[in-house]
Formats: structure tokens, C-alpha cells, sequence
């Protein structure tokens, strides 16, 4: 820990009035006084306390949702964990929560940390942070703007892990489980499912190469992209053993999850593959902590996943379902896709997928499975706005029906032209930055079926 | 496009597509940016076509193999140096097939592969196949996103650029395009790639084919096919003509 400065003392003190002055008005308060403190401070961070047992988050897909349980189900055994959900997961947004979690003394309120790190921050990060555990969910192709490739996402994580940082990694993964070599670790794994696949069904897989020697991977299994297991018939590179391994019963709604030899049973909190994942790295994070699974099995008992990128409306028999889809990232698209092409009953799709820059790249549609949504299930699909011409022409290219694509209308015109005769679910796909949008047109959607129940009588 | 870089003068002889191989190099690893989607828009427009894809652990098939085009996308920086030294015994393979017209078409970083270097940032640098005498210098801290739009002949080009490197050295009498709205290899010129005979390299990624209908047609054409066609015209067009308007009313920033 760094001796505490004059100049902390000063960001420490100014950071909370800021807070305090935010927090007046009305503002959430969890980035500007993060802010404010490393200016005034630069190492603010190396210099204030940290809880005793600090957990960082990071991973391109299933960061926020982790986090989100890890601080939950702690908090059902009455551990509060200092946090940054409520706000920014880069450098000023983990200052904020360091700092309103401290005493102006610069000491932690709690024992215990929870922090969801963006993986392009860890330089910002990491060194100063220095967390007992980290958690890396996976790393996959995301916005090419940002984060150029998954390999070099890898390369800045290893760089700025600190070495006495423990991590738990996914096995399934073979970019992501290669992070930070030199540094403890502990495996987790998903045995293989019946919907597992010998070769990859993915536009794009990461990893078709050996990391070591450069030859072709044979791939045991494929659950999805680069995930599943595989081996290099050249040099021996192979999926690593895992510590942690779920034999997941989707049917009955558990897993047994092998615990370096110990079997316990789980329920699951969510039938979502990528929940699975999340459900099992939090249980293998808080086994290794020293939680009892007596303790993690009546906190998931206590907890639900509480998705903010998913919400269900029923009216008038027709599900109303808002989804955030990540734009720009070729992956979280395809998950979406691929769940929504899965759900049961005729569709209406909303797709408000949009660039609001006209200059922005969007080459992620390429990498991304439209394919998904090329089902006689999918009734149309609707896109205002800069991008609809390519998008329109993408799904295209993915085989859906050219009259099936609707197009030139303004985002708030949209829901008018959504057909709900014998439609049973709507999606409302948007992005990351368009919540508010959203909203407003699930609002109007919901309306609009009223009004056509209404004069049904 | 070059001086002398004329359609006629560089196609190859007049032919269907079923006499035409396309040989994609090193698909598992040069696919980074939607790249993938040219071949596979070239085999929709192209059905009667061979393709061939060249492992990183076979032979590629152009050793021993005349084909008709050799496409290869943008890769990591690491891949950078498998593909390098991979391709460093066919040399002189690869500049009889560039004498001989044969189509190239390397996009993102895949051309950089071809120059004399590659430099980083520490000082080290990566020995290219010395065809071209260009250098890219990394700057990996320092990721360059732009769009791009430039002259081909009388083909408006648009598309995309991300990376970590510019190019430098004298492209002024073989660049694939010249830049109208973005920059060249480099911030300090317009002139965009690489272009000797039919071997061209850009740094605009993505898929290029489907976002630029006259290009494709024009690719064709290079390969001799008798009538050049494209799939999805129409919404093709519409995406085009639309991006082009947006590009010719934007002030482009740079980042």
C-alpha cells in the first residue's frame, strides 16, 4: 500500500464533496468524484485502502452480470461488498467507488470488494488495485475500435495483472485461460452437452490455431465461437484441466459441480448457457474464498439473476421483450440471435441496432449470425434509422426474405409498422446507449396492442 | 488508380467463372474484421468458381498452382509474423504471379506482410517479404479508426479503416486508390495502398466487396469473367449510393 499524501487527503476530501454536491442534485455521483480524486491525485488509488478481500471482474461478455451476483449473493450472508454497479467499470468509475466506500481517512468501510474492471482499463487498473482474485469470464472479438482483437485484449490483461493475483479462469476458453501464464490459477469447466457440436456453427472462432506452435486445433467439441475444448495434435498445447467441473442438467434445473474431487449440487438460477457460466464462476470465486456451498447454494436460493438487458412485458396474449444487444460486438449479437431464434411462437423484431455517427464501422455485421434470424418463425423485421439500408442488406446475405425487412421509417414510426396479428412475442433489440429508446417504444408498443384489444372488443 | 493501371491491359482473357480459381490464404487466422464475407459474397456472384483455402500448416496451393486470385484478410500482430514466415520461401513464387496479372486482393493489415518491415514501437521490427519496399511502424497504444472514401479509375470506393499502423515510404506510382475523404497509407498522404499490376493492398477492411458494387464488378473484370454479375444488387446499391451521400455530407474527423 502507498503511504497516503497531502494531495490524497486533498482528492479523498474534495472527491466526497463532490459527491455530496452530485448527490444534492439529484446524480448518480459514482464517476465525477472518481474523477475529480485522481486528478487532484493520480495515485489515488495505490493509496487508498482496499478491502481485505478484493475481487476483480473483467472479460469481454458476462462481467456485469458476475459482479452483479458476486455482490448479491454475498449479501445474502450478510457481507457487504464495496462496488462499482451503479457505475462506470474504468479508472474513474472504480476510483468513485473506492472512494465513497472509504473514510475521508482513506480506510475501507468494507472487508470486502467486488470490482468489474474494463479490460482495456487494466493498465489503469490492476497495478494500482492489485486484487487477491481476478476473474476473466472470456475474452472474444468485441468492438474493433476499442479493442482491436481478442489477442490483444490478452496480451494488455497479462501485462498488468499483478503477480500475487490469483485468477479464475474459464478452461472452456482457450484465449482467456491463457491470460497472465506465470500467476496462480484456477480452472472452471462445463462438461460436454448434448448441444455441443464437433465443429463450430459460428461465423467466427478465435481460436482455430495453437497459441504455442501455430498448428490447426482439433476441436473435441464446440459450444459456441471459440468455447469447448480442444487439443494440438502437434505439440500438445491443450484445453486446460479444470479444478472446478459442472455436469450441467438443464431438465431438472441443477448442476453437480466437481470441486477439485468433492461433488455438490447447485440449482440453477437461469437456463442460459452463459448464465451457467456465470452461475459456475461465482461458485468456483467463493469456493476458493472459503465460502461454504451450504452458504453459495442458500444465496443463489435467495437471488435471481437480475438482467437489466432483458425485460418482459405480456399484453393482449403477445410478449413484449426488450434485449440489449451489444452493437459493434459480433458475439453478444450472435447470443441474442441465437436465443431469440430459440424462443417459441411467432415473432415481430424491433431492430434498433443503429450507428448515430454515420462514419462509425460497421464491419461486426459480418462476424456477426444474422443467419439466426432466417426462420419462418420470424415474421418481419423492422429497422429504423442511419444503418437500416445495411442492415436490411446483411439479413439479406443471411437468407431472410427481402419482404420480410421493413425499412425507412424514424425510430418512433417503427411500432406502426409491427403486424400483431398472430404474432406471440415482440423484440425489441437495441444497444447499449439507446435504453431510454426503448423504452419509450415498448411503451408505444404496448399501446398499440391495448388499443387493438380494445376494438376487438 | 496507377498510370498504366488500365482494366484492359490487366484482365485476364475473357472466360466463365468455371474456369477460375480463388485461393484464400490462411482463413483460420486472416478473417479479423467481417473480412470472410468477400469470398463468400465472390461465391454467390461466382458460383461455377474453384475455391481453395491455404492452411497455415499445408502448402499453400500457389507453389506448385497458377490461380486466378489470392485473397487474404487482416490478422493479429502475432499471426503477422506466423503468416510472414510462412510465405518467406515462396518469394519469388509470389512476384511471378504478380508479373503474371494474377488478381491480389489483401486487405486491413494483410499487406503489410509484403513490405520490407514491420517496426515496433521498442525499436525491434519484423523482416517482411521485401516485395514492396514499404514500413509499417506500430503504435499500439494508439488505435487508428477512420472511414474512407477515394477514386479508383472512375469507381468510388468506400469503406472502413482500424489499426495500429500507417505505412511509410514513396506509394505515389502504385497506390490502389486515391483517398477524396480520410488518408492515404499515412496521415500525410492520399494515396491509399498498393497497386502493381493486379496485386492490390489496402488498409480498408471489412468486406470491401459488398459494400463497394463497381469494385466487385470491377474484380470480375480483372478476372476475366465475360459478364460480370452481382448478387443482391439492388439492397447492394442501396447500402452504397446511401453510404457514399452520408460520406460526401460528413466532415470526417479522425481519430
Amino acid at each position: 500500500m502507498a503511504k497516503k499524501t497531502t494531495r490524497f487527503y486533498l482528492a479523498m476530501f474534495m472527491g466526497k464533496l463532490a459527491r455530496g454536491t452530485q448527490k444534492l442534485l439529484g446524480m448518480n455521483a459514482t464517476f465525477f468524484p472518481g474523477k475529480l480524486a485522481l486528478q487532484i491525485c493520480p495515485d489515488f488509488m495505490g493509496q487508498v485502502d482496499k478491502p481485505k478481500y478484493l475481487i476483480g471482474v473483467t472479460g469481454t461478455n458476462g462481467k456485469t452480470t458476475v459482479s452483479n451476483l458476486l455482490v448479491d449473493l454475498l449479501e445474502t450472508q450478510g457481507i457487504k461488498a464495496t462496488n462499482n454497479r451503479s457505475g462506470s467499470n474504468t479508472k474513474a468509475g472504480v476510483a468513485s467507488a473506492l472512494l465513497i466506500n472509504a473514510t475521508f481517512g482513506g480506510k475501507s468501510k468494507n472487508e470486502w470488494g467486488v470490482i468489474e474492471i474494463d479490460e482495456r482499463s487494466s493498465m489503469h487498473i490492476h497495478p494500482y488495485l492489485k486484487p487477491g482474485y481476478v476473474v476473466c469470464t472470456n475474452l472474444f472479438r468485441d468492438s474493433i475500435l476499442r479493442n482491436a482483437h481478442a489477442e490483444y485484449i490478452a496480451g494488455i490483461i497479462s501485462a498488468n495483472i499483478q503477480p500475487e493475483t490469483k485468477l479464475i479462469l474459464n478452461a472452456d476458453d482457450l484465449i482467456s485461460s491463457g491470460v497472465a501464464p506465470d500467476n496462480e490459477r484456477v480452472y472452471y469447466s462445463i462438461k460436454r452437452l448434448p448441444t455441443d457440436t464437433e465443429t463450430c456453427h459460428n461465423i467466427i472462432n478465435d481460436c482455430r490455431i495453437c497459441p504455442k506452435c501455430g498448428a490447426e486445433l482439433e476441436y473435441e467439441y464446440v459450444r459456441y465461437h471459440q468455447i469447448g475444448k480442444a487439443h494440438c495434435p502437434k505439440c500438445g498445447f491443450a484445453s486446460p484441466k479444470p479444478d472446478y467441473e459442472a455436469e450441467v442438467h438443464f431438465d431438472e434445473k441443477y448442476m453437480l459441480l466437481n470441486e477439485r474431487g468433492t461433488q455438490q449440487r447447485y440449482d440453477l438460477i437461469s437456463d442460459s448457457i452463459f448464465n451457467v457460466y456465470n452461475q459456475v464462476t461465482v461458485t468456483t470465486l467463493l469456493r476458493e474464498m472459503g465460502l461454504t456451498a451450504g452458504q453459495i447454494r442458500d444465496g443463489f436460493s435467495r437471488l435471481h439473476i437480475v438482467d437489466t438487458r432483458y425485460n418482459k412485458i405480456t399484453v393482449g396474449g403477445i410478449d413484449v421483450i426488450d434485449h440489449m444487444a451489444k452493437e459493434h460486438n459480433p458475439v453478444a449479437c450472435s447470443v441474442v440471435f441465437d436465443y431469440l431464434s430459440k424462443e417459441p411462437g411467432t415473432k415481430e423484431i424491433l431492430f434498433l441496432l443503429d450507428d448515430e455517427k454515420v462514419l462509425e464501422n460497421m464491419t461486426w455485421m459480418y462476424d456477426c449470425d444474422y443467419e439466426k434470424l432466417n426462420s419462418p418463425l420470424v415474421k418481419h423485421i423492422i429497422i429504423p434509422g442511419n444503418r437500416a439500408k445495411d442492415q436490411k442488406l446483411r439479413l439479406i446475405m443471411a437468407g431472410v426474405p427481402e419482404e420480410k425487412i421493413i425499412i425507412g421509417m424514424s425510430d418512433e414510426e417503427a411500432p406502426n409498422y409491427l403486424d400483431f396479428e398472430g404474432t406471440d412475442k415482440v423484440f425489441v433489440l437495441h444497444q447499449c446507449y439507446k435504453p431510454m429508446l426503448s423504452k419509450k417504444l415498448d411503451g408505444m408498443i404496448v399501446e398499440l396492442i391495448r388499443k387493438r384489444e380494445a376494438q376487438k372488443g | 488508380m496507377s498510370e498504366g493501371m488500365d482494366l484492359e491491359r490487366t484482365k485476364q482473357s475473357s472466360r466463365t467463372d468455371r474456369n477460375i480459381r480463388i485461393e484464400t490464404l490462411f482463413p483460420e487466422i486472416a478473417n479479423l474484421y467481417g473480412d470472410h464475407a468477400n469470398i463468400r459474397y465472390l461465391k454467390l456472384c461466382l458460383p461455377d468458381a474453384e475455391y481453395v483455402e491455404d492452411m497455415l500448416s499445408a502448402e499453400p496451393h500457389f507453389a506448385t498452382e497458377k490461380p486466378d486470385m489470392i485473397y487474404m484478410g487482416p490478422m493479429t500482430e502475432h499471426q503477422q509474423e506466423l503468416v510472414i514466415n510462412k510465405l518467406r520461401p515462396y518469394i519469388d513464387r509470389i512476384k511471378e504471379l504478380i508479373e503474371q496479372n494474377v488478381v491480389f486482393l489483401m486487405t486491413g493489415n494483410a499487406m503489410e506482410i509484403f513490405w520490407d518491415r514491420i517496426e515496433n514501437e521498442d525499436g525491434t521490427s519484423i523482416e517482411g517479404l521485401g516485395i514492396f519496399h514499404y514500413v509499417a511502424k506500430r503504435r499500439m497504444f494508439n488505435r487508428y479508426n477512420s472511414a474512407v472514401m477515394g477514386l479508383l479509375g472512375d469507381i468510388k470506393l468506400v469503406g472502413f479503416k482500424s489499426q495500429f499502423t500507417h505505412s511509410y515510404g514513396d506509394n505515389s506510382s502504385e497506390y490502389m486508390y486515391e483517398v477524396t475523404k480520410g488518408d492515404g497509407i499515412n496521415r500525410e498522404t492520399k494515396y491509399e495502398g498498393v497497386r502493381r499490376n493486379n496485386f492490390m493492398g489496402t488498409y480498408t477492411l471489412g468486406p470491401i466487396l459488398i459494400l463497394n458494387p463497381d469494385f466487385t464488378l470491377y474484380l470480375q473484370k480483372l478476372l476475366g469473367v465475360e459478364e460480370p454479375k452481382l448478387v443482391y444488387e439492388a439492397p447492394m446499391r442501396d447500402a452504397y449510393e446511401e453510404r457514399v451521400r452520408q460520406y460526401e455530407e460528413t466532415e470526417f474527423v479522425l481519430t
